[in-house]
């Protein structure tokens, strides 16, 4: 069956509403990949009882860096050894320089590292929005249902119940 | 969306909380019994620091038996004195510091750090003999005041400078500590005054003289801490250019380096910090204020520590990459003899301990947020202090030639640097005694005024509430400033 | 924050994307006359190009002017970004909120400003890229060892960290625009940079680490690049006071003191351009006052310090050199009016909360400020190359030339430019870190007093 989402969407003054649609949605049997709050802004975590989202973002500065380094110990050793040329009574692999140069690298390996790994780890880039609603920035609190067809209708009924103002269909509107 | 939250609704319990009780009478209450309480430990430790204390005070004795003209042997006695300068005066600077920026996490720490200005007296008595080491002006080395013999005006410069102007500014710097202290701890001194009896009872109510606590009294105290803290700062950072300008960087010829008087400041503030942290676990582990200093107060000081020993990094290389690329031979001359000649191995422990440690270390925030993970590096980092104290100090004062006027001053040989010189048995009392003193000075003072801030943890409690957050809790930080 | 007004998230939104989605009146006017200076500028440089370098005012022994005066300024312009975001970030400042993005923008600007000055400074320009291991046929690489070759890299790593920094911070108010975009392409094109950010609690985690974790991996790159810009002077030995080791600190420190010194001048404008004065209160200039009060002070001491060695070294062509700048013609007066325009002036009148609170006196003094601190970086690199040499017949002197007056003026306008036009595509204050700031507003009553609070989640 094709997954499908749907869009309970609260105000914004609606916030123990909107949680305690996600404890009923976890009561009735949704797995924790199956529903979702979105919000227009950061709410402290857990507030609407949601599961700390967990990550492995410390690897991919760290793999940066680690590229970075390499990357500028090559550059600058690798072009001062090609053409060798003394140039103020130096040695041609002169410490000093080369860790400065081998620093940025380190550190621009790193943040560029950082910010693919922050991106991925966002599940960005999304293609299609889903289900989603414009007033979600405008302090609308929503949660989304992505689940099999036939398990929609009772999750719309239970976003009903908990009081979400309108339900709004991700097919429908994408 | 604002809530109003009563001061009552509050639970003050749970490990990171740092308030372990929920009404002020009972903190109030638990930390006088601690305070007031006169522990075996610190009895212990009195009489060890009072005993390393002795064996330093035999091994100066020792050293002045053989005079003051022979500037060498007195190399580590001038390394201890600067020790001291870098890790007990600088500690005060972590209760300014977080407190003008309004760190709360600093509360339970912030007298700890204060009571390391009563080092400072100890320091002032290390400074008196440094007095009649550092030979006077007229043997023809550069220095900060312009005195040339031949000149009629800037002959008449007085020969008692610069050791005049240095002690007073470590005089200043020491009294202006004591009055940050006694500012700190006049509401807990008030406190004392009404809990106690005999000699500590007629002590609180001498220094926390009409002390009540009207609004007038807290507005004027906050005032007051502040300019003072600021004031700290200044002479702080002024008595590290005085003492490595005139007592260090002269003595080497041919040593122009203007960062390192900063230098020197920073790696204070980085040795402060692990003198603090230091101070820190063993409150914790034998002062029984195991509820009140937590997790909290060692993660915000690793973060501090971290970033300290970045600094010092940045603040070397930019000495060094200047003198290394220059090429000038009184500069090559001076790498020599500080860095890369008889004293590479203290150089080379100096910049592991202080800069490659922490940073492999502390890059990890696992270690940074844990008890141990920053004590550990704050030994590593207060040996490094050590060793890097010991590079240029021992080094300095084994240049030939101090005092002597037909000696050249403004240019070093490299054939003149002379070989390492090593501690003999006096200078290795003298480095345990010194150590001894400044604790020994601290715990004398910690039995007088009571080493966690008693009003600052009350206030904490009125600024720091727990609540419920829909479905977390969340915590809310007042800012009355 | 004492003062602080409570905002609902369609109001914050309404007001700060005014400027994006409307068109305020003043603003093809200011665009077109920045385009005329650019212009101008631009047309100076085609000059230069066409007649060689001998249309400026440089010459032997004063080989660096008025360009390289610039491009130290806008360096240190630029490092009041990760100044004001990085650090405020790292200690949770809850003021740097409407500022952060403003500050980082203007980073961005500055540093292409500062690398354009090479540019306009480099006889033969088109050999620029030779800084890169490019074209093997050569027979020779960039000298690693020179500071020149250190410059690019820092420089470069500085300006991709902080353009990825600024969009990773972008991102969720993209998506505030795709969601109230009109016209054809704008919401398709607002949707793609947004990469479909949709506010999942996932999202926001990471945006909240990105801020943290950006922050701590740019603040080490800000130290180095200003480091390494003050290397190119004080590893020379050649010139009387260059060769100094407090260069460093001292030009990081001057950055940061004309750096914020213009992000409170952004501030003032985009109070009075944008009518933000609900989200820049008079507490903002108030903190950034007090801010620049420590900075500044810490500068002077620098200063201070840099002088002192300088006598000191007691060697006569050092002295000599402090002469020229303090006593003769034409730097003394120079002298003088950047010691009260970068110190003396300002900082006094900011130990006053008023002048603090006030916009208007912020802007003043902090153009005061700049003023200042460009004739600070003059003073360093003009007399010192006058008396390079210790023979008299060596000596010169340096007059700029219109063609250089044009360029420098040329800088300003692109930098204002680039920011306008930013701020016409993209919030230039955060959309969500203000309505963070209005969910973690709270308040604590103590008795009769009620105290400003912030919430903060549980570690």
């Amino acid at each position: 069956m094709a997954k499908r989402s749907i869009l309970g969407l609260f105000t914004e003054q609606q916030v123990d509403d909107a949680a305690n649609a996600m404890d009923a949605l976890a009561a009735a049997g949704y797995g924790t990949n199956e529903y979702e709050v979105i919000t227009g802004t950061p709410y402290p975590e857990g507030t609407f009882g949601e599961a700390e989202p967990k990550h492995k973002l410390f690897r991919w500065p760290l793999t940066g860096a680690v590229c970075g380094f390499i990357i500028g110990l090559v550059l600058t050793a690798g072009t001062q050894l090609a053409y060798p040329m003394v140039t103020g009574g130096k040695p041609i692999l002169s410490i000093p320089p080369m860790a400065i140069i081998m620093y940025e690298g380190t550190m621009l390996g790193a943040i560029i590292f950082a910010v693919i790994g922050i991106i991925l780890e966002s599940r960005l880039p999304r293609l299609f929005m889903g289900a989603y609603d414009k007033r979600i920035t405008e302090g609308y609190i929503g949660v989304t249902v992505t689940t099999e067809e036939d398990k929609l209708e009772p999750a719309e009924k239970l976003l009903t119940d908990a009081g979400a103002g309108e339900i709004k269909r991700g097919w429908e509107n994408n | 969306m604002a809530s109003h939250v009563d001061v009552k609704s509050h639970q003050g319990h749970g490990e990171g909380q740092y308030v372990p009780f929920t009404t002020q009478e009972e903190v109030v209450s638990d930390l006088i019994t601690k305070h007031t309480k006169v522990s075996d430990k610190w009895i212990s430790g009195v009489v060890a620091a009072g005993l390393l204390l002795l064996l330093g005070v035999v091994g100066f004795a020792m050293r002045l038996a053989n005079g003051m003209d022979d500037r060498v042997v007195w190399g580590y006695y001038a390394l201890m004195f600067a020790f001291i300068l870098s890790t007990a005066s600088a500690a005060p600077m972590i209760a300014i510091a977080p407190r003008i920026a309004n760190a709360h996490w600093r509360r339970p720490i912030s007298r700890a750090a204060e009571l390391w200005s009563a080092a400072g007296l100890f320091s002032l008595l290390l400074f008196i003999p440094m007095l009649w080491i550092l030979p006077p002006l007229n043997d023809g080395r550069r220095s900060l005041w312009f005195f040339d013999p031949d000149d009629p005006v800037y002959s008449q410069v007085p020969i008692y400078t610069p050791h005049i102007w240095a002690a007073l500014a470590i005089l200043g710097l020491v009294i202006v500590g004591f009055v940050l202290l006694w500012l700190s701890a006049m509401p807990d001194l008030a406190l004392m005054r009404e809990h106690s009896t005999g000699f500590r009872q007629k002590f609180a109510a001498k220094l926390s003289g009409n002390w009540v606590g009207t609004t007038g009294q807290w507005n004027m105290l906050h005032h007051r801490m502040g300019i003072i803290g600021a004031f700290y700062f200044m002479m702080l950072i002024f008595v590290h250019f005085l003492v490595t300008m005139d007592f260090l960087i002269v003595l080497v010829p041919g040593w122009i380096d203007a960062l390192f008087p900063i230098t020197h400041a920073a790696n204070a503030l980085q040795a402060g910090v692990a003198t603090v942290i230091l101070s820190m676990i063993f409150m914790r582990q034998f002062g029984g204020y195991k509820e009140y200093i937590t997790l909290e107060q060692f993660w915000g000081l690793s973060k501090l520590l971290f970033a300290l020993s970045l600094l010092w990094f940045w603040f070397w290389f930019s000495s060094f990459n200047v003198f290394w690329y220059g090429k000038k031979p009184s500069e090559q001359a001076v790498l020599e003899l500080l860095m890369v000649g008889p004293y590479l191995i203290s150089f080379l422990a100096g910049f592991v301990l202080s800069f490659l440690a922490p940073l492999f270390v502390m890059v990890w925030n696992p270690v940074r947020k844990s008890i141990w993970g920053p004590t550990i590096m704050s030994v590593a980092v207060l040996f490094g202090v050590f060793f890097d104290k010991l590079r240029y100090y021992v080094a300095a004062y084994s240049v030939p030639g101090i005092g002597d006027a037909h000696v050249h001053k403004h240019f070093m040989d490299m054939d003149a640097i002379p070989k390492v010189h090593m501690p003999g048995l006096p200078d290795i009392f003298i480095i345990l005694g010194v150590i001894g003193g400044a604790v020994f000075f601290y715990l004398i003072f910690a039995r007088l005024i009571p080493p966690v801030s008693i009003w600052e943890q009350k206030e904490l409690m009125l600024y720091k509430v727990h609540k419920a957050y829909h479905r977390t809790e969340v915590f809310v930080l007042g800012k009355p400033r | 924050m004492q003062e602080h007004v409570q905002l609902t998230q369609k109001e914050i939104n309404d007001d700060l994307l005014a400027p994006v989605l409307g068109m305020p009146k003043w603003w093809y006017g200011a665009v077109g006359f920045l385009l005329l200076v650019i212009f101008i500028g631009l047309a100076a440089y085609g000059y230069e190009l066409y007649w060689g370098m001998g249309v400026t005012g440089l010459n032997r022994p004063v080989m660096w002017g008025f360009y390289i005066t610039n491009f130290v300024f806008w360096i240190g312009i630029s490092h009041a970004g990760i100044m004001i975001s990085a650090i405020l970030r790292l200690t949770q400042a809850e003021w740097r909120r409407p500022i952060t993005r403003a500050a980082e923008v203007m980073t961005l600007f500055s540093l292409v400003a500062a690398l354009s000055n090479i540019m306009f400074h480099v006889g033969r320009p088109w050999r620029l890229f030779w800084v890169y291991p490019y074209d093997f046929s050569r027979g020779l690489f960039m000298n690693v060892r020179s500071p020149f070759v250190w410059d690019p890299s820092a420089v470069m790593t500085y300006l991709i960290g902080s353009s990825l920094f600024v969009y990773v911070a972008l991102l969720p108010d993209l998506a505030v625009v795709r969601d109230r975009a009109t016209g054809k392409y704008a919401p398709t094109v607002y949707g793609i940079l947004c990469l479909g950010f949709r506010g999942t609690p996932r999202q926001w985690k990471l945006q909240g680490i990105a801020g943290i974790l950006l922050s701590a991996l740019v603040l080490p790159v800000f130290v180095s690049v200003h480091s390494i810009v003050s290397w190119d002077f004080a590893v020379a030995i050649g010139v009387e006071g260059w060769h100094s080791t407090i260069f460093a600190p001292y030009f990081i420190i001057g950055a940061i003191h004309s750096g914020v010194s213009a992000v409170a001048m952004i501030m003032a404008l985009v109070v009075w351009l944008y009518k933000a004065d609900r989200y820049i209160r008079p507490d903002h200039f108030d903190a950034i006052g007090r801010l620049l009060i420590v900075v500044s002070t810490t500068w002077f001491f620098f200063f201070f310090l840099e002088w002192v060695f300088a006598l000191y070294t007691l060697e006569s062509p050092e002295i000599a050199m402090r002469e020229l700048q303090v006593f003769q013609n034409p730097f003394w007066w120079l002298f003088v009016i950047f010691l009260l325009t970068s110190y003396f002036i300002p900082v006094p009148m900011w130990l006053f909360k008023s002048v603090r609170r006030s916009p208007m006196w912020m802007f003043i003094t902090t153009i005061l400020v700049n003023i200042g601190m460009w004739l600070e970086r003059f003073l360093i690199i003009i007399p010192g190359l006058a008396r390079r040499q210790p023979f008299e017949f060596d000596w010169g002197s340096y007059t700029p030339s219109l063609v250089e007056i044009l360029i420098v003026c040329e800088t300003f306008a692109f930098v204002s430019l680039g920011m306008l036009l930013f701020a016409k595509v993209f919030p230039l204050i955060p959309i969500f870190d203000m309505k963070e700031g209005m969910i973690l507003r709270d308040e604590i009553r103590i008795g009769r007093r009620t105290v400003p609070a912030s919430i903060r989640e549980t570690p």
